[in-house]
């Protein structure tokens, strides 16, 4: 049995650029090779400038590598062969206001993908578009908005719905969810999750949300300096021993209050 | 006397449908040298009364209050003129992206000494540009930048995210203001920048006898040494009060979720078991409840709710609710 997506000592090399210890890290990837099968969730952790984008960007097909192979479902992709990746791997970018048209109404922004990739009359198109916003915590009303008529929050579920609207196989999501609401959160997070199990969809995400990735990964793989320092199952990442550098990534605990989830009252709502 | 002293603060504008309310009644005080936050999801109108605070909303939406007073003089009464003079004596900002704020033409030290007041340099030419370079020197040591000598020549887009924040912060206290607005700083960091950043803020209120005003989306990421905490929902106050009673014992059903909500309460969860959540989405301004806005996501609600709960007080707390939660037992 093959895969679901397999990476194959993917490496990517940039033109060295000026670096001082207190420049951003210039980014360059080392052969990189792991596993992800159906309705798995991957996490790839590392501090900024890690390469962890790079790596994602290589997967969703954004960036070309500079060398190494990626098989989906035991099918090599190639970087210029777009359009069956475009529908089965879908990215999420960290940022909304640079990865939505602003001059498109949100309506339009999901149409498109579903006029490059699907045969559909206009009419299924509008009643897909008002479902997925209503999936990712919209109203159907938003369509009409263009992007600068939304919130922060709002742009990134509009960014959401974009990915999901073509049911991909894979979702990469680059930083998407730590800068959203905490009920939007919550709910983005319990809507991938759901979609996980009823579609089997798999998700890499990059996060450096220890809490996130404990919550939603079954695989993590570490970045460090553009290597993969780890790549293992969150549970024995979570319970062994591991060097300093993974440790303080995977239980650095967002200072204060860590008695914030103290006695509150017993109704949950959902 | 409260160094600002905000109630009952409402602003109002005219959108395509019609006059909207984006700030319904919002009471805030805040006194010298507190480490206050203020703590809402997108939308919930925080950067708006950052705004209103510094005196840069739109002058033709509507603006009342009983009192919108800064060291016990009423802003709403001055003219423009007054008001940008106390607002650049003593208040500064920065912001969640300190890349867009921060001049790409210019070097850190060009943009800090910009930011150094006149009146602080004296003597003669030369005097004053050794002066200028160790006030320079100065500021970045205290915003905890070290090689000062190397980021001083520096464009902001050689700067590592963490370092432009700490930049930006160096710009904001040169006239040693009396209050700062964070408008979240930390959103989007990375959780060992986002510490840095926190820990300084904190420091600089205590060594700067600073009041600082910590915009944040999530209760996660207020500042460890926040004395008080104020919580807003769609432009309306929901909870304030001491920090820890209000995290340990919050009346207001909003302040419950955003704890369940956060990051720290999901670490006990099970993995993939689905989350906490308040149902429903922020409702748009044309569709604004009547009475608690909350209403059509609060589990608690009831038809009373239609009407605007008043304000009410349980020792260090007060709370707008008709159902508040954690009650005493009496
Ligand atoms: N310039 C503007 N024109 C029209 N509506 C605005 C403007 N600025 C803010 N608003 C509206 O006011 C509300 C509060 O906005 P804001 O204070 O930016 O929220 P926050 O900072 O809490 O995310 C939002 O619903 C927003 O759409
Ligand atoms: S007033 Fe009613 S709707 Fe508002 S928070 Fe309290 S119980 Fe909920
Ligand atoms: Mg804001």
């Amino acid at each position: 049995m093959s895969h679901l997506l397999e990476a194959v000592d993917l490496f990517k090399t940039f033109r060295p650029r000026r670096a001082w210890p207190w420049s951003k890290k210039s980014v360059a990837l080392e052969p990189t090779s792991f596993t992800l099968e159906a309705g798995e969730t991957l996490a790839i952790m590392g501090e900024t400038g890690s390469g962890k984008s790079t790596l994602s960007k290589i997967i969703a097909g954004v960036e070309a590598p500079s060398g190494g192979e990626l098989y989906l479902n035991g099918q090599k992709l190639n970087y210029a062969q777009s359009k069956r990746r475009c529908q089965n791997i879908r990215m999420v970018f960290q940022d909304s206001d640079k990865s939505l048209n602003q001059q498109l109404t949100v309506g339009q922004q999901l149409e498109e993908p579903l006029l490059f990739n699907r045969d559909m009359p206009s009419s299924e198109r509008n009643q897909l578009i008002n479902s997925t916003l209503r999936k990712v915590g919209l109203l159907a009303e938003h369509a009409a908005f263009y992007p600068h008529m939304l919130s922060t929050g709002q742009k990134q579920r509009v960014a959401i719905a974009r990915a999901i609207i073509l049911d991909p196989q894979i979702v990469v999501a680059d930083e998407a969810l730590v800068a959203l609401d905490p009920s939007v959160r919550a709910q983005i997070i319990n809507l991938m999750l759901d979609l996980q199990k009823d579609m089997g969809i798999s998700y890499i995400i990059v996060t450096h949300s220890p809490q996130i990735v404990k919550h939603i990964a079954d695989k993590i793989l570490i970045l460090y300096r553009g290597k993969m320092i780890a790549f293992n199952e969150t549970e024995r990442l979570l319970t062994e021993k591991q060097q300093p550098y993974v440790e303080t990534l995977l239980h650095e605990h967002l200072t204060n209050h860590s008695q914030i989830t103290g006695n509150s009252s017993a109704k949950v709502t959902e | 006397m409260d160094l600002l002293d905000i109630r009952n603060l409402t602003i109002e504008m005219d959108g395509p449908h019609g006059r909207v309310r984006v700030l319904d009644k919002v009471s805030l005080q805040l006194k010298e040298g507190e480490v206050h936050s203020l703590v809402g999801e997108s939308g919930s109108g925080k950067s708006l009364l950052a705004k209103a605070v510094i005196g840069v909303l739109n002058p033709l939406w509507d603006v009342t209050a009983d009192r919108l007073w800064w060291n016990g003089k009423d802003l709403l009464a001055m003219t423009p003129k007054q008001r940008r003079a106390i607002t650049g004596r003593d208040m500064a900002m920065i912001f969640q992206d300190p890349l867009a704020y921060l001049d790409p033409n210019a070097t850190v030290a060009e943009q800090i000494t910009e930011a150094i007041p006149a009146g602080d340099v004296t003597g003669t030419f030369l005097h004053r540009r050794v002066d200028r370079k160790t006030r320079v020197a100065n500021l970045l040591h205290r915003v905890g930048i070290r090689d000062h000598d190397a980021i001083m020549q520096s464009y902001p887009y050689e700067l590592s995210e963490g370092i432009a924040q700490k930049v930006s912060i160096a710009i904001a206290i040169a006239h040693r203001p009396k209050l700062l607005i964070a408008d979240e700083p930390t959103t989007a960091m990375e959780p060992s920048t986002k510490e840095q950043i926190q820990r300084l803020l904190g420091k600089l209120a205590v060594s700067q006898n600073m009041s600082v005003l910590l915009i944040t989306q999530d209760v996660a990421s207020i500042l460890p040494a926040t004395q008080r905490v104020s919580l807003l929902y769609c432009g309306q106050m929901m909870e304030h009060g001491d920090t820890e009673k209000v995290l340990e014992r919050p009346a207001h059903p909003y302040t419950d979720a955003m704890i369940k909500m956060s990051l720290q309460a999901h670490a006990e969860l099970a993995p993939k078991s689905r989350l906490p959540s308040l149902p429903g989405a922020v409702p748009t301004l044309r569709h604004m409840p009547i009475g608690c806005r909350l209403g059509p996501r609060c589990p608690y609600a009831q038809k009373q709710c239609v009407k605007a709960p008043l304000v009410r007080h349980r020792e260090a707390q007060s709370y707008y609710c008709h159902f508040p939660l954690n009650e005493p037992e009496s």
